[in-house]
């Protein structure tokens, strides 16, 4: 049987961790990833709540309506998180790369603030 | 169980694309992490939202990320390398 | 900031925080027992009040289309941002030969991979379309169709080689089909607002549950989400890896 705390310590890891690889980064597409993680701790737990023991995706095809389904809500939170949110590390990565291009600096810890 | 499994797996690739210093060693980590997501969606009865984060997860994001590294290690310009 | 005030500092937060995420944890639910009042409400209603089988599909083209309608156009402007950020430093032209980095070996493509991939990217990009069109009867729709199609721009990447890819993608194809996608979702609001119902009403006949036909305005709202995502990441795609040529502006 599931434990029942385990989704909760797995997305609060997640979030430290990725949290820690930012502060310490020394790369800025490092840093990106780690972003990445963060985002992820947010997708298991929002997927988390939503789950309900022995019940079905939300789907109906082969099976009749009233059957129990898990939390179609958050899943459709998630799904278009997802993909908006690949786009989003497409911009940061393209501000990266003009970083790198214009002053040749990719490591945060080395970079003077703009003037 | 399976849940469980794939939740401590999660936790494994989300620490090694944390702790992977060197870019081009956090790509792969990225695309083992987005497949073992993909994993955790399926059993929690979410087949929508794996579909999305399997393409995106291992496809693209990686892709972009190989991309940027690629053009930030070419010099484009005349004059020389740049430190 | 030295590296290492910046770790003592995120210690400190950790330690502060810390003693609230073990006070909280044994109080929050069990997972599987969190009672979720609004899905079921939802999921009771509208395989008859929207004759779809696909809740998902449901709640992000029509209970909860405003919230979509904002996400495409997230979508929109980064890739926007990531267009004027580096077409505009590198100008409109394409280059015709690849970069190369100092002590790394240019490798010819390989056979296998270009059959495979040849084979494998016009049945991909098959499969995302059938995705996408199915939104209403099986697990899929305009999100998960448009990534899968974006899928299989990049095996035609492999399949063809750079020039052949970029004959085949075009540029500004791309740059039209995902404004056409965004503008298409946002005229369907206004479609209700014709009628004189409120924003996004769904006002095109519904159809019988488990026809491809099914769920009325929905369907035109899951082709614009899938117009604009696929074209939007194919022209992330695009710009990305002209980053990768030899600056045409460079020699001669």
């Amino acid at each position: 049987m599931t434990v029942g705390w385990l989704p909760w310590v797995v997305a609060a890891w997640l979030f430290g961790i990725g949290l820690y690889g930012i502060v310490t980064s020394r790369h800025y597409v490092h840093l990106i990833g780690c972003l990445a993680v963060v985002q992820s701790a947010t997708y298991v737990l929002l997927l988390s709540i939503g789950y309900r023991h022995g019940a079905g995706p939300p789907f109906f095809h082969p099976k009749p309506p009233g059957t129990p389904a898990v939390d179609a809500v958050v899943q459709v939170l998630v799904l278009t998180d997802i993909v908006v949110g690949a786009t989003v590390t497409a911009l940061l990565l393209a501000l990266v790369q003009q970083l790198q291009r214009r002053r040749g600096v990719v490591d945060p810890q080395q970079a003077a603030p703009l003037r | 169980m399976l849940i469980d499994v794939l939740l401590l797996m999660l936790a494994v690739t989300g620490t090694g694309v944390a702790l992977s210093r060197q870019p081009v060693r956090q790509v792969i980590a990225l695309g083992a992490n987005g497949l073992v997501l993909t994993l955790l969606f399926m059993a929690l009865q979410a087949p929508d939202v794996a579909f999305a984060q399997i393409v995106v997860g291992t496809a693209a994001v990686p892709m972009l990320f190989l991309a940027v590294l690629a053009s930030m290690k070419m010099d484009r310009r005349p004059e020389g390398r740049r430190e | 900031m030295s590296p290492r005030v910046r770790v003592a500092l995120f210690g400190a937060a950790a330690l502060a925080v810390l003693p609230a995420l073990f006070h909280v944890l044994p109080h929050l639910p069990r997972f599987g027992d969190h009672p979720s009042p609004y899905g079921d409400a939802v999921t009771a209603s509208a395989p008859v009040a929207r004759q779809t089988q696909n809740i998902v599909t449901a709640l992000n083209f029509d209970y909860r289309g405003f919230d979509t309608l904002g996400e495409e156009f997230i979508l929109l402007c980064a890739v926007t941002g990531v267009t004027v950020l580096l077409r505009g430093a590198r100008g409109e032209e394409t280059s015709a030969r690849p970069g190369q980095v100092d002590g790394r070996p240019v490798l010819p493509p390989s056979e296998s991979v270009t059959l495979i991939s040849r084979v494998l990217g016009v049945m991909v990009l098959v499969f995302g379309l059938s995705t996408s069109l199915h939104a209403t009867s099986t697990p899929g729709g305009g999100f998960q169709g448009g990534v899968v199609i974006a899928s299989g721009f990049l095996l035609v990447l492999l399949g063809e080689g750079y020039r052949g890819w970029r004959g085949v993608i075009r540029s500004e194809f791309m740059d039209g089909l995902e404004a056409f996608g965004a503008m298409l979702f946002a005229v369907c609001g206004f479609a209700g607002l014709c009628v004189g119902m409120p924003f996004m009403t769904n006002v095109l006949p519904l159809g019988t549950a488990g026809s491809v036909w099914a769920g009325g305005l929905m369907l035109v709202i899951n082709a614009g989400v899938t117009c604009a995502v696929g074209g939007g990441f194919a022209v992330l795609f695009l710009e990305f890896l002209e980053e990768t040529r030899v600056d045409p502006g460079a020699e001669g």
